[in-house]
């Protein structure tokens, strides 16, 4: 009697389990699904349709057409950049804010973490300006400062954490080999900071990768615009053609997938150290 | 030692990049925003100092209001339904042992790796009358006619659902993580007890997993509160502002019905309200913890 | 037979010359006197720029293009491109960059751009809720008019584009409001083109029945719709639409009857379901699939769309079905079946504080010589320029072409600029979102006419 119980419980939890599975994942197949078929096969009363002929040709013209692969390099290029400059500036701050005897280290760790309450939508209108008045418009600053600015509180809130965690002895230690303060933050400090180093980095990186508000405003020219826009732009440029935005669709959304499910246990464990303690 | 690590230059400058930083591209801007606020600038020619011209107008203004109540809308529904779902998805998945436990959470955080603009443009075809997803699955089931997902009544509870779907694996695997830290002693204790699986989660679970919930529940009303992409390609605030929010709405007045100015000053309260937000709920759960400790 | 088109083609831009710009009366007060300085600046600089022509042939030159055709495979998108592939290709030196953006992104980035430094080249629309403000802040460059004596444009289609006399921009097309439809369509069921509202009203019931959505309509993005209240309302009052308009912006008062009763009819159509689900929500792209799918019957917009008829990726036999008419006429009203809704809006200008802007006017000026854009245009089946095309015609029309040359020529009056756009932004804005309001029922009538006055105020 107990074991049918836990068996019809099993079965239940299992149910559950697939039907959250199938709910988060199909709109994702759907997506892929048409995107391989054509434009009139939309209109269709199933939920998933078997194209009448594959036609890779829509992801060649999604490829082609929508920039994919100068897009995808600035989105690399600069999230990139961002993430080590947000790790290399949290690191230093914090490490003065949490370690270093000064009056004023209370208040500017406060200061520097408060920028998470800003929303950063706020600051659209503002920095237009500013950033068209130093002709930073149209350039990778435009990008670059806000992405590491809106990321810094949380970098920081994090870093003073996890230095807070380490102990005191190997600094002492090096003091007494007579290191200096930066030896001591980049030869002694930074490296066993490792995992707290990859949390920072994931939270950065998933924070920016999708942004696109400040890319659309602060942007003109291909030259800096990243992967969101093959998206945006095609939608326009291919309005006629349901099929081809899928695919366009599909190939944007797959970088980040594909490296994510590579990367999975270690993402997972990077976002749920940055979160429960953020 | 403390003379080396009292050395101001040094201090300084390893905090100076951080410092410029938030001066350059935080404080600036909504110094810039204040000023703006008081003016009448349209964004181009002259700004004009109007007073709280602005700020008298904004009182009235009704799309704001209800981009508030939009902003209140989605932090309820964060908090009713998509953590209580996160919540229980999370404990049964701890439940699971073995690979399938990884494969699960691995597939609910996909749709969170995924663009925006991805999401937004996938979920206005889904909802789509004419040819979505839903009114496909719609009609599976036997329902006629096609449904305006998107109408001035349905929109705000359909973006609603984009913001809980996209961001459902977020929340799982905090709560999930939260879950793993528990203690296994408790549990075995409770099993030996004979406690059943219900009793278990609303006994040691949910109690043990308070400062989580608190923190999620602070980012769900600050993300709420936030929200602008997603709006921004699914609705633009549309149909007649039903689906607004306060970021987008600054946005279109300043950049399309030429009120910089104006805009500007919903910024300022815009960020007014996310301090005061965050701030206060902060003290609400700093408060409760320290009641509970005594 | 040409000759005789050529004549009343004429005959009807005349009578648009009469009409463009909203009755010219209401917004020339207040805004005047500030800018008088900053137009008369640039024309020094033009001055100067002037003494030292060509010096740069050989040098390399980059102009920046803003567009709001994002299609560059299709339509006017097409025909802006082969013109800058040509241009480029003749002056070796010259390379122009293309940002192209969907008419709303393209008018929300341009206001961005007219606060610190516009690109090169821009579209702009000839109407005044566009180009007051940004002829106030003198962020165009002053055109020559006379160097466009020669060019054809049909007469007062500059109008719109001109402030105290002096030019800063060209237009590009002369658009109309039509209803597409699908004659096929329409042919196997035994409909008729409806000539009253109520015949409209009563075929759309007909569509429906026959499970077919009657009108695809852009709901989405406001100003379709303004367009469609617009072309109601020229023949609700028929040529007075102008004064009417211009006289309720100027006081912010629109409960004059017409008004009234024109969103009444439009409340009407709504209510009749003549519009796809969710129309409110949808935008352009979706909105004209479904009439090219063959899943609408009808669908409303502006001739430029006629160059469907020539989209390879609209399925054959429906793109060659595809006919247009105009709104038919309201029982009592004033307008007639050939008082139509059209006005001289798109155009383009160039930046007053370019670098280069020499070169920036001379490919205008090459983009705008006769057999480029218009004769480009119409070969590409985009509707009708706003310069004189009967150069140009080859008896290889599209039959849609043909009929919207008929419309044109058989006009009595024209409208000029519609309604949203009669207004400062904050007006278009709210006229934009509060018409969603009105057509899909929550919002009273009376209360979109007080909500869309308040905001001229």
């Amino acid at each position: 009697m107990k074991e049918n119980n836990i068996k019809i419980v099993k079965i239940i939890l299992w149910i559950v389990l697939v039907a959250v599975a199938v709910i988060q994942l199909f709109p994702l197949i759907w997506l892929v699904d048409f995107s391989l078929g054509s434009s009139n096969e939309m209109f269709t009363n199933g939920l998933l349709i078997i194209p009448e002929k594959i036609r890779w040709d829509n992801y060649v013209k999604a490829f082609v057409d929508g920039n994919f692969l100068h897009y995808l390099k600035n989105s690399v290029l600069i999230n990139t950049t961002a993430v080590v400059l947000v790790v290399i500036i949290s690191i230093m701050a914090a490490f003065a804010c949490q370690r270093m005897k000064w009056k004023l280290s209370g208040f500017v760790s406060t200061l520097l973490v408060m920028g998470m309450m800003i929303p950063i939508h706020a600051t659209l209108l503002p920095n237009y300006k500013i950033y068209s008045g130093l002709h930073l418009t149209d350039t990778v600053w435009a990008l670059l400062i806000p992405y590491v600015a809106f990321s810094l509180p949380q970098g920081m809130f994090l870093m003073t954490g996890f230095i807070q965690s380490l102990p005191k002895e190997l600094e002492e230690a090096a003091v007494m080999d007579g290191c200096g303060i930066y030896r001591i933050v980049f030869q002694i400090v930074t490296p066993l900071l490792k995992p707290s180093i990859a949390t920072v980095a994931i939270m950065t990186f998933l924070n920016n990768w999708n942004e696109f508000m400040m890319a659309s405003t602060y942007l003109s020219t291909p030259t800096w615009k990243t992967l969101p826009f093959s998206v945006l732009e095609f939608t326009g440029e291919y309005s006629s053609n349901y099929a081809v935005q899928f695919a366009v669709m599909a190939l944007t959304a797959a970088p980040a997938v594909i490296v994510y499910v590579i990367l999975n246990k270690h993402i997972t464990k990077g976002v749920a150290m940055g979160a429960v303690k953020g | 030692m403390k003379k080396l690590y009292s050395n101001k230059p040094v201090i300084f400058s390893l905090v100076l990049p951080g410092i410029l930083v938030f001066l350059f591209a935080v404080l600036a801007p909504i110094c810039l925003s204040v000023y703006y606020g008081f003016t009448d600038y349209t964004g181009m020619g002259e700004a004009h100092l109007v007073g709280f011209e602005n700020y008298a107008n904004l009182v009235h203004d009704s799309a704001f209001g209800r981009s508030l109540r939009n902003s209140l809308l989605l932090a309820v529904g964060f908090i009713c339904i998509q953590h209580p779902l996160a919540i229980l998805v999370a404990a049964v998945l701890d439940k699971l042992q073995g690979k399938a436990e990884g494969v699960f959470r691995c597939i609910y955080f996909i749709p969170n790796v995924i663009s925006v603009a991805v999401i937004a443009y996938l979920w206005k075809f889904i909802y789509n009358p004419d040819f979505g997803l839903l009114n496909n699955i719609a009609k599976a089931f036997g329902h006629p006619g096609k449904i305006n997902w998107l109408s001035q009544q349905n929109a705000i509870w359909s973006v609603l659902i984009v913001l809980i779907w996209h961001g459902f694996g977020w929340g799982m695997l905090i709560y999930y993580t939260g879950i793993k830290n528990i203690d296994p002693v408790l549990y075995e204790a409770a099993s030996i007890d004979g406690a059943d699986w219900w009793t278990t989660f609303f006994r040691i679970t949910l109690p043990l997993m308070k400062p989580v919930i608190q923190i999620n529940v602070t980012m769900a009303v600050i993300s709420a509160l936030k929200q602008m992409e997603t709006v921004y390609l699914l609705t633009n605030g549309g149909p007649n502002n039903s689906t607004q929010f306060a970021a987008n709405y600054l946005y279109q007045q300043a950049f399309k019905a030429f009120k910089y100015g104006y805009g500007n000053a919903i910024g300022v309260v815009f960020i007014i309200i996310c301090v005061l937000a965050t701030v206060a709920l902060n003290h609400i759960f700093r408060d409760k913890q320290e009641q509970r400790e005594k | 037979m040409k000759k005789k088109m050529l004549a009343t083609l004429l005959t009807a831009a005349m009578t648009a010359s009469v009409l463009t710009g909203c009755g010219g009366s209401a917004q020339e007060s207040a805004s005047n006197a500030a800018n008088d300085e900053a137009p008369a600046k640039t024309q020094t600089a033009d001055a100067e720029e002037n003494e030292t022509p060509a010096e740069s042939a050989d040098e390399a030159v980059t102009l920046k293009l803003f567009s709001n055709l994002p299609d560059r495979k299709n339509g006017q998108g097409l025909v802006e491109q082969m013109i800058i592939d040509e241009y480029m290709a003749a002056n070796p030196n010259v390379s122009i960059e293309v940002e192209a953006l969907d008419e709303e992104a393209y008018k929300t980035k341009f206001k961005a751009y007219a606060m610190d430094g516009m690109p090169d080249l821009v579209s702009i629309w000839g109407q005044p809720s566009f180009l007051d403000e940004v002829l106030d802040a003198g962020v165009l460059a002053e055109l020559n008019e006379d160097d466009y004596a020669e060019y054809g444009f049909i007469p007062g289609s500059l109008d719109g584009f001109k402030k105290d006399e002096k030019l800063y921009g060209l237009p590009r097309n002369t658009d109309i409001m039509l209803f597409y439809y699908n004659q096929k369509m329409f042919d196997d069921n035994g409909w008729k083109v409806p000539a009253t509202t109520d015949e409209l009203l009563s075929l759309c019931g007909d569509i429906q029945a026959a499970g077919i959505t009657p009108v695809a309509m852009d709901g989405g993005d406001g100003w379709p719709m303004a367009c469609f209240l617009t072309d109601i309302m020229v023949k609700v009052a028929g040529i007075e639409y102008a004064d009417i308009v211009s006289n309720a912006v100027a006081t912010g008062d629109f409960t004059a009857p017409e008004i009234k009763q024109a969103t009444q009819i439009l409340v009407n159509f709504a209510d009749a379901g003549m519009f796809q689900v969710g129309y409110d929500s949808q935008d352009y792209g979706t909105t004209m699939n479904l009439f090219t799918n063959g899943q609408a019957a009808m669908y409303c917009m502006g001739s430029w769309d006629a160059s469907m008829a020539l989209n390879e990726d609209i399925a054959p036999e429906i793109r060659d079905n595809i006919r247009a008419f105009t709104m038919p006429v309201v029982d009592g009203g004033k307008g007639g079946a050939n008082d139509i809704a059209a006005w001289n809006g798109g155009g383009y200008a160039v930046s007053a504080n370019s670098a280069v802007k020499d070169e920036a006017i001379k490919f205008l000026n090459y983009m705008y010589q006769p057999d480029k854009l218009s004769k480009y245009g119409w070969e590409n089946g985009v509707g009708m320029s706003a310069q004189d095309q009967t150069a140009y015609l080859t008896g290889n029309e599209t039959e849609l072409q043909k009929q919207i040359m008929e419309i044109l020529k058989n006009a009595t009056s024209v409208s000029g600029t519609p309604i949203n756009d009669c207004g400062p932004s904050a007006f278009k804005t709210a006229i934009e979102s509060e018409i969603q309001g009105v057509s899909n029922g929550s919002t009273p009538v009376e209360d979109f006419l007080a909500a869309i006055g308040a905001a001229c105020k």
